[in-house]
């Protein structure tokens, strides 16, 4: 007889939570479409959009106290210990920390969007939850198996997502060629995962460690294939075309989700498993993320020059931030890692604040599609034109915000690992961002108004959003580390965290 | 008993086949069985791998796998029966509107 095991519930809780509020909303979405009446009175579609964005928030808040109060106890909990699929370690913690943090503000920013984009469907909130309850498993995965279930069950409702707007057919192309190359890219690192369990007869990270990935070919290729489909999630040239499609095509609040928590939770998930699955015996990885990250900084930087297409402009910026990212993994110090997990917390509000200010711009059916129609937006709309200038300095790289900071301690961290040539080039491409981003504040105050004008009235959701993330962008560059360990729920420790989540991560193997 | 070089290199050759549907035929149909095929190639090399080892994690793996393909398979559809409603096209080759 097969003893039971011993469950620790913990550990699945933020993942359950998730889940059970992407029924909660699918169920109360159903419920009022049907009567189209609550407690005997007509509801209107958009007072059950609002009820169904503050459900959902209701679910992402419990997830993040619950990551908060992990965080704060440095507790790690494993969910069946003879078979470690689930571990909800700092490091989880951290993810969960972003995931819920970033799900939470798209589903804010998106109520009055989806009314006026005229898809204020339910199931936006349901597939928003799910998502991010795919994100959270993977994240805290330490299995191959765990992993693979993480990253589909993260991108099945994002192919949906991206082709919410399903009666337009930029929305149609955007889903078709998210899910064509996504799932291509999932099947190459399936490929890759049964090579690796063929070589190393184990599926969890930790067996494939003490393994040597680098003695058996079999096991090499596997790994290689698996990186090559990760390279695909967090958008690495050469594998990066689907990145600018996706975020023009996709409706802005979308865009914004993929752009952040999406690609957060994907590298997060990469961290574990270079750190944890090749540890420090894979000097052979190294050249090959050199050269992901090089091309990423040159060709997302170089195209982002050219483009006229906000979204698209954040989708090449993506790109280059994707290869800035790389950089910590190439030089795989626990300084740099820990860099890498505060650039990605950087990284989620600024950009996240971007398509928040492009979401509260949506005008008359329509997404902003032309960079020319910010033109004089400082004169009609000087609260969302400062954002939005605090937000492109934060993505240059410009003190004293939560961009720069990031990117100087990660690129110090790839210094001190001896990587000098990669991190000049990194600067030499980030002062090149500084002529696209910096071009939006030039068009917003210099030119006069054109167009049409903007939308008279912004939502507070939207309001709440765009100064959320314009307090985090400064708040995190000004004071990385809140008020100190001692008062996390005023302002979070973001710096000591990324450190903790590391030392625990490494300190675990 | 065959041996597991024959079942991993029947699996290669799936794989191969199915990568080169999605990258040469313009079918999207066509594609969404070529990247089934790639899906199902992986399948045959864990239940390959999971005989060879005598592990049954491999069986656990696929059993998941094929769950996540179905998924996979009814929203691909789902989005080309969009697609064919805004444009009567199957081919990808029509999907142009983004680019650079």
């Amino acid at each position: 007889m097969i003893p039971a095991p011993v469950l620790e519930l913990r550990a699945v809780l933020p993942l359950g939570v998730l889940a059970l509020g992407a029924i909660a909303v699918l169920v109360l979405d159903l419920v009022m479409l049907d009567r189209s009446r609550l407690f005997g009175r007509s509801v209107t579609r958009a007072f059950v959009g609002t009820l169904l964005s503050l459900t959902s928030a209701v679910f992402l808040i419990v997830v993040l106290v619950l990551g908060v109060q992990n965080l704060v106890h440095g507790s790690t909990a494993v969910f069946n210990v003879a078979n470690p699929l689930v571990q909800l370690d700092p490091l989880a913690n951290f993810g969960v920390l972003l995931v819920a943090g970033g799900t939470l503000l798209v589903c804010l920013m998106s109520v009055a969007y989806l009314a006026e984009l005229d898809i204020n469907h339910g199931e936006y909130y349901a597939l928003l939850l799910l998502s991010a309850s795919g994100m959270v498993l993977l994240v805290s995965a330490t299995d191959l198996l765990s992993l693979f279930l993480g990253l589909e069950v993260t991108a099945i409702p994002a192919y949906v997502l991206a082709g919410f707007d399903r009666g337009r057919r930029r929305g149609n192309e955007a889903a078709l060629k998210y899910f064509l190359l996504g799932s291509f890219a999932s099947a190459i690192l399936l490929y890759g995962m049964a090579l690796l369990y063929g070589a190393t007869g184990a599926t969890t990270l930790e067996a494939i460690r003490q393994a040597e990935v680098a003695s058996s070919p079999l096991a090499l290729a596997g790994m290689g294939l698996v990186l090559v489909g990760f390279a695909f999630k967090v958008s690495s040239v050469p594998f990066h075309q689907w990145v600018p499609d996706v975020y023009e095509g996709a409706p802005a609040s979308v865009g914004g989700f993929f752009a952040t928590t999406v690609k957060a939770a994907a590298f997060v998930a990469l961290l574990r498993l270079l750190a944890v699955a090749l540890g420090e015996g894979a000097s052979w990885v190294a050249p090959m993320l050199a050269v992901l990250a090089a091309l990423s900084m040159i060709v997302g930087n170089t195209m982002a020059l050219i483009q006229q297409n906000p979204k698209r402009l954040l989708g090449y910026a993506a790109i280059g931030h994707a290869g800035y990212l790389l950089l910590g993994f190439v030089a795989a110090t626990p300084e740099a890692y820990a860099a890498v997990l505060f650039y990605l917390t950087a990284y989620l509000f600024m950009t996240l604040g971007a398509f928040a200010v492009l979401v509260a711009l949506a005008n008359r059916g329509h997404d902003l599609e032309r960079i020319g129609d910010l033109a004089g937006l400082a004169k009609k709309r000087p609260a969302l034109a400062g954002a939005l200038t605090l937000f492109a300095i934060s993505l240059a790289g410009i003190p004293p915000t939560a961009g720069f900071l990031a990117k100087f301690q990660l690129f110090a961290a790839v210094v001190g690992a001896g990587h000098v040539g990669l991190v000049i080039l990194a600067v030499g491409t980030s002062v090149l961002s500084a002529f696209y981003y910096l071009r939006l504040p030039v068009l917003m105050v210099m030119r006069e108004p054109e167009g049409p004008p903007p939308r008279l009235h912004l939502a507070s959701g939207e309001w709440l959003v765009v100064g959320v993330c314009a307090l985090a962008v400064v708040t995190l560059g000004l004071l990385p580390n809140g008020l100190g360990v001692d008062s996390p729920s005023l302002l979070p420790p973001a710096l000591d965290w990324s450190r903790d989540a590391i030392t625990a991560l490494l300190a675990s193997r | 008993m065959i041996p597991i070089a024959h079942v991993i290199a029947l699996s290669a050759v799936l794989f191969a086949i199915g990568a080169l549907g999605v990258l040469v035929r313009r079918n999207l149909v066509v594609m969404l069985m070529s990247i089934e095929l790639m899906l199902n190639a992986a399948n045959l090399a864990f239940i390959g791998f999971a005989r060879h080892h005598g592990d049954e994690t491999g069986h656990v793996f696929v059993l998941m796998v094929i769950v996540v393909a179905a998924a996979e398979v009814a929203v691909g559809l789902g989005i080309l029966i969009a697609l064919f409603r805004n444009r009567a096209s199957v081919d990808v080759e029509d999907a142009s509107l983004l680019k650079w």
